[in-house]
């Protein structure tokens, strides 16, 4: 017995790169490729006002003060910055407050400084500490560019000791080895209480 | 001229285009992520060279700018914008809480807030947002900046 073979209508299938389409489409206006970028910082935990007055222990030595005013003027320990200050040398790559920032981190006269061999090289610990401190009235753009300046100084330092330890980019190094060096060169930017403006 | 057979050139197979269509959507479904909330006040972000890149699912917004529209009613003074609404510095402690709520425990110390503040702000505000920050025992903070 022969049955007929009934053949089955093959489903139209050219609608689906419309549709297909479609999704693209939705998928174009509805999402974005942008990656957030920023500086992370970690912020001291909070502490109670009564708590707070012995907790200025920090060596005035190993500070270096950066603090900035209303009309975006910036003072480095007494001495005054202005904008064109914050402008990087083309050729250095390095702006007159990232210089001195460098300069002080690295300044082999000061007390606590601790040498370590890594890889039998002898390194030096930086101990010391920016605080920087920014009048309310101060534009936050100023304040970006002065914290990027700071950043840039210490990763400096970080770039200069990982070429000598490891002999390759700070960026290229594994996990492991950036704690090493994060740990000698901790980036220790203390971002001052607002109080702390009236003090002085 | 007598009738030529006539020779047809053959149709494109248009049959792999959907298949092609489909590889072009799941790569932008992949690589994409979902545009944020509106953002209603100014943010213009600061620009600078030292910045990381973040990961989008740890991060908390917060948006500090002047009212884009309405500001008979929100003022023209740099605002708050939590979510969709502006709020004043005290609702913070509260919306930290409720977004480490949403995440898992395991992602919990990894939440980075991410301070998206309009470059013409003044520190005042965000100083504010600052010390609200630390009482809410998030620390880790990140000043949004593009690259330069």
């Amino acid at each position: 017995m022969e049955k007929k073979k009934r053949k089955v209508d093959e489903i139209n299938a050219s609608s689906m790169a419309d549709i297909a389409f479609l999704l693209l489409i939705f998928f174009l206006v509805a999402t974005t490729m942008d990656v957030d970028t920023g500086m992370t910082r970690v912020l001291p935990p909070w502490v109670d006002a009564e708590k707070q007055k012995d907790n200025t222990d920090i060596n005035q030595r190993n500070v270096l003060k950066v603090s900035i005013s209303k009309g975006g003027r910036i003072l480095v320990d007494e001495a005054e910055y202005t904008q064109a200050d914050l402008i990087r040398d083309k050729q250095t790559n390095e702006s007159r407050l990232s210089q001195e920032t460098k300069t002080f981190l690295l300044s082999p006269d000061r007390s606590d400084k601790k040498d370590t061999v890594v890889n039998n090289q002898r390194l030096t610990l930086s101990e010391g500490v920016v605080s920087l401190k920014a009048d309310k009235e101060t534009q936050y753009k100023v304040y970006i560019e002065v914290q990027n300046e700071l950043t840039h100084a210490f990763n400096e330092i970080r770039e200069d000791y990982s070429q000598r330890l490891y002999q390759s980019s700070f960026e290229d190094l594994d996990p492991e080895q950036r704690t090493v060096i994060s740990k000698l060169v901790p980036l220790k930017i203390s971002e001052a209480e607002p109080n702390d403006q009236t003090k002085k | 001229m007598a009738k030529k057979g006539k020779k047809e050139v053959p149709k494109l197979s248009t049959s792999s285009l959907p298949d092609v269509i489909f590889m072009i959507l799941f790569f932008f479904m992949v690589s994409t992520s979902m545009r944020d909330k509106d953002v209603i006040v100014t943010n213009v972000l600061p620009q600078a060279t030292e910045i990381t890149k973040l990961d989008k699912k740890n991060l908390i917004s917060i948006y500090v700018g002047v009212p884009l529209d309405q500001q008979n009613v929100a003022g023209s003074a740099p605002r708050i914008q939590l979510n969709d609404s502006f709020q004043s510095t005290a609702a913070i402690r509260d919306f930290i809480a409720s977004e480490v709520e949403r995440r898992d425990e395991a992602e919990r110390s990894k939440l980075t807030v991410n301070l998206r503040v309009d470059e013409n702000s003044t520190m005042g505000i965000v100083t504010d947002v600052k010390q609200e920050l630390r009482k809410a025992q998030a620390n880790k903070i990140s000043y949004a900046a593009r690259q330069k």
